[in-house]
């Protein structure tokens, strides 16, 4: 909405402000002097360019004013009435009227100008339509002085309106005149009202904010209503009304029982009955304030049962409280509470039945931590904890930490004396490969080009295809003699063995066919440090980069977790998948799609148009 | 953000500060100063709006001096009785009563005016106009050579006019060829602010048609509005009535300005 807005008006000049601001800015930003030897041509275009800018000046000033100025019907019904309440609406529309119906009139003046200054044939003749331009424009911005004086108080007054904000949680106080409306703002919120003790203290809207429940609140303190008819309330009761009829709050309404405020308890009953209609079905608080006074104990039944029956209604709640009577504030945090309360019932059950809810409870998940999380001890810590405890306070003695290889170069004479032994702790399978000569280049070949990560697979299965061969040419061979079991099992490792070759051969086509552009072929990627030299001899898995290692890896819990982010059922994830899935497919079939407009691409460095030729004098031989 | 009349509210709070009297006071007496130092050193368009403003701060001045002395030079020979002051004022020899002061000078008025209106009546003729004389304008001041054509660009040329024209509703244009005179198109006026003489009000009225131009019949023919033409202007909505009882719808105007350096047409309506 446009709360920000009111108050960043820019101030609105005075009209011989106004006139000053565009005359002496057309001075100092068009040129000022003509020379003996101008052609006609030039001074025409001199005396069009004064005239063309000071309308230009003057339009976007007004243009500024404008803009600025909220419009009454596309703001908030409550600012728009609070405007009309205030400033009046048709004073304030035709004011703006005034200044559109100028800027236009303006723009129209300096149009049939430049145009009579076509025909201008001697340079007094232009400067005279000049002058007269300037005139003609200068007098119809002295005619706008009551318009921009009346919109410059607007404005100064607007800047001062509270920052109300028509949709958030709101608590608004209502009540006769001098029941401690404000006293209420002041004990819940840091907002610092004025507190008389007689009527009219407050002439227009506060807002306080306060915090409850962890989220942020409006209070809205308004001035006294008196009960009379609609007609006869004032700008500063309208205000009140304006509020109640706009804003979606809790409404506590204040009563002052003990009538020290000086309206009677019927006349107050009165006016909460008259209010009645602008209640509507917000949530709503009977406030009986200055129970200090010990209202309670002389206060008649008969009027206390009125106080009642009005409560019961309209379905208000009835609370007693003091607002500053109370050290703690005990009633008055009560009074605070049971407002917030009700009305977040009904903000929450309003959204909830709104559709768009759901969109937000799709996308919420609650995650419980398990109810016990016991430290992780690794075994080995255990184990030497146990070790230790058996031992008992003799081998209490702190281990001697570990030496690092640093330490031990200090120890053993310093560098040059000892150097360190990076592969003492080389993690390998066998622990006599750690000192094994590592040549990067034999025989003039790049040792890692020739590096296969899974060579011993291969080898591997090559061997037991090898066996079974052999084994099924036994097996012919004495098929009389050995049982049909044996046979069959023996047929059965065949199959099993050339359908491992078949896969192993699969992975290694697939790997090599992969021409992803961000994954560099295999036989550059194992040319890292840790796969140099012995790689061949590793086992699987140490070395060979990780995307390698297995064709598919199952989904990570995060991937899983977001496929089924925001969605409302497993089916719905599953269709969101496939047209994910098309979607891809559709955008990466062909290969032109690898080199997007994104990537950075230069055809030609410098081109020819942009660096020859001359530009001198506001020309160039190119555009 | 502040809100309500929050400083008022400071004000009621806390007071001002203790020496705003002082301060007020001092900004009060640097004043002159201030406005010295500005006329020293401004230049340019600020010094002119400045010097201006400083004008009419003397004229006020002045005026305000005169007043007060004319009151002191009134008091020191008044004509007895006491002013407002309670002092006694002193009878100066040969003086009128109040209700004598101006007859002589009426009478004396009157005559002059009488023979000022002979002398007037006399020289003016027939034509009793606002603008009797105007300096007659010369033929290339108000026409432009303008050459056209492309086999014969030196025989044939036009005339375009440079000063504002009236041109009617219903005039057609005559084939290229034979046009002599062109009245551009932004120089043409429709509507000229016309001024009532006794009710010194002025209206934007139509023109219907140029009556006479002082420089010439051609220029009447050819409707060129300049000073001193005798307009005819639509004078329907002003309501004026002939002493017969019509609706006058059209009457005669004299244009007072110059139309084509004022980019408007002012005239004066003559009764
Ligand atoms: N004893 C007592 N006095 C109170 C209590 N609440 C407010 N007052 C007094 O009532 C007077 C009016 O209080 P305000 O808060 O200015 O009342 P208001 O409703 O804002 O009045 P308007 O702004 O004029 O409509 C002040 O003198 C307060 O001190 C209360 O709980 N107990
Ligand atoms: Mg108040």
């Amino acid at each position: 909405m446009v709360v920000a807005n009111l108050k960043a008006i820019q101030r609105v000049p005075e009209a011989a402000d106004l006139l000053d601001i565009v005359l002496s800015q057309t001075q100092r930003k068009t040129p000022t002097v003509v020379h003996k030897g101008y052609p006609i041509q030039r001074i025409r275009a001199f005396y069009m360019r004064k005239v063309r800018y000071a309308q230009s000046t003057f339009h976007e000033r007004l243009s500024r004013i404008l803009s600025d100025f909220p419009v009454v019907d596309d703001v908030h019904p409550f600012y728009g009435d609070l405007i009309n309440v205030l400033y009046d609406r048709d004073h304030y529309k035709l004011a703006l009227g005034q200044v559109h119906r100028a800027r236009s009139l303006m723009d129209a003046v300096a149009r049939d100008y430049v145009r009579l200054l076509k025909y201008a044939d001697s340079l007094y003749r232009a400067k005279s339509l000049k002058r007269a331009a300037l005139g003609r424009m200068g007098t119809m911005a002295k005619r706008l002085a009551p318009c921009l004086a009346y919109l410059e108080q607007v404005r100064q007054h607007m800047a001062r309106l509270p920052s109300i904000d028509p949709n958030t949680r709101t608590l608004l106080v209502a009540g006769a005149p001098n029941v401690g409306k404000s006293s209420f703002l002041n004990s819940v919120t840091r907002a610092d009202v004025d507190v008389q003790p007689y009527a009219f203290t407050t002439q227009s809207l506060f807002v306080g904010h306060m915090d409850y429940h962890y989220l942020r609140w409006q209070v809205i303190d308004t001035p006294g209503v008196l009960d009379r008819e609609l007609e006869q309330r004032n700008t500063i009761e309208m205000q009140a009304i304006t509020a109640l009829a706009h804003l979606r709050a809790a409404v506590l309404f204040f009563v002052d029982p003990s009538e020290q405020c000086g309206y009677p308890m019927a006349q107050q009953l009165r006016l909460f009955h008259s209010l009645r209609p602008l209640f509507g079905d917000k949530p709503l608080l009977l406030v009986c304030n200055k129970v200090d006074l010990g209202w309670e104990h002389t206060l008649d039944a008969e009027t206390w049962r009125a106080v009642e029956a009005a409560a019961a209604d309209t379905g208000a709640e009835l609370m007693k409280m003091s607002a500053t009577g109370d050290a703690d504030r005990e009633s008055v945090y009560a009074v605070r509470n049971r407002a917030c309360e009700r009305l977040l019932e009904v903000r929450v059950s309003q959204r909830m039945t709104q559709r768009r809810s759901d969109a937000v409870l799709n996308r919420l998940h609650v995650a419980m931590p398990p109810q016990t999380r016991p430290p992780v001890i690794p075994e080995s810590v255990w184990a030497a904890r146990q070790a230790q405890r058996e031992a008992g306070a003799a081998a209490a003695a702190v281990p001697p930490p570990r030496l690092t290889e640093k330490q031990r170069e200090e120890q053993m004479g310093g560098a040059g004396v000892y150097s360190m032994d990076w592969r003492k702790l080389y993690d390998l399978r066998e622990s006599e490969w750690r000192y094994d000569i590592m040549p990067e280049v034999v025989d003039g070949k790049n040792l890692a080009d020739y590096v296969d990560a899974d060579i011993l697979e291969r080898l591997d299965a090559l061997e037991r295809d090898e066996e079974a061969r052999l084994a099924a040419l036994e097996a012919r061979e004495g098929m009389e003699t050995e049982e049909g079991e044996e046979e069959q099992r023996r047929a059965r490792a065949i199959v099993r063995a050339a359908t491992e070759r078949r896969i192993l051969r699969q992975r290694r086509a697939a790997r090599e066919r992969s021409q992803n552009p961000s994954v560099p072929p295999a036989r550059l990627r194992s040319r890292s440090v840790s796969s140099r030299g012995p790689a061949r001899r590793h086992p699987p898995g140490v070395g060979v980069p990780r995307s390698l290692q297995t064709a598919s890896r199952p989904p990570t819990a995060a991937v899983a977790l977001r496929q089924v982010h925001g969605v409302r059922d497993m089916k719905q994830a599953a269709k969101a998948r496939r047209l994910f899935e098309q979607s891809r497919r559709k955008a990466f079939a062909s290969r032109e799609h690898r080199q997007g407009e994104w990537d950075r691409f230069i055809a030609v460095k410098k081109p020819k148009h942009l660096y020859a030729g001359k530009m001198s004098l506001g020309t160039r031989h190119h555009r | 953000m502040p809100q309500g009349d929050y400083i008022e509210l400071h004000r009621r709070r806390h007071g001002r500060r203790l020496d705003h009297e002082e301060r007020l006071r001092k900004r009060e007496a640097r004043e002159p100063r201030r406005i010295a130092e500005r006329s020293r050193t401004l230049t340019g368009i600020r010094a002119k709006l400045h010097n201006r403003e400083r004008f009419r701060d003397k004229v006020r001045l002045r005026k305000a001096a005169a007043v007060q002395a004319q009151r002191q030079a009134r008091r020191r020979q008044g004509a007895g009785g006491r002013d407002e002051d309670g002092e006694e004022r002193r009878v100066v020899e040969g003086a009128l009563p109040a209700y004598l002061l101006d007859r002589e000078e009426t009478q004396r008025a009157k005559i002059l005016s009488n023979t000022i209106k002979e002398k007037r009546k006399e020289k003016g003729g027939k034509w009793s106009v606002p603008l009797p004389r105007v300096r007659p304008l010369a033929d290339d001041e108000i026409f432009r050579v303008v050459r056209t054509g492309k086999k014969s660009k030196k025989r044939e040329w036009k005339r375009m006019v440079t000063k504002m024209s009236f041109v009617g509703d219903s005039y057609t244009r005559k084939p290229p060829k034979y046009e002599r005179f062109i009245r551009p198109m932004g120089l043409r006026v429709k509507r000229a602010n016309v001024t009532h003489p006794e009710l010194k009000a002025t209206f934007s009225l139509d023109i219907i048609g140029v009556k006479k131009n002082p420089s010439g019949p051609m220029y009447t023919q050819l409707g060129v509005v300049t000073r001193g033409t005798i307009v005819e202007v639509n004078v329907s909505e002003l309501g004026l009535v002939t002493t017969s009882g019509k609706v006058v719808w059209g009457k005669y105007a004299q244009v007072t300005n110059n139309p084509e350096v004022d980019g408007t047409v002012n005239a004066v309506l003559l009764v």
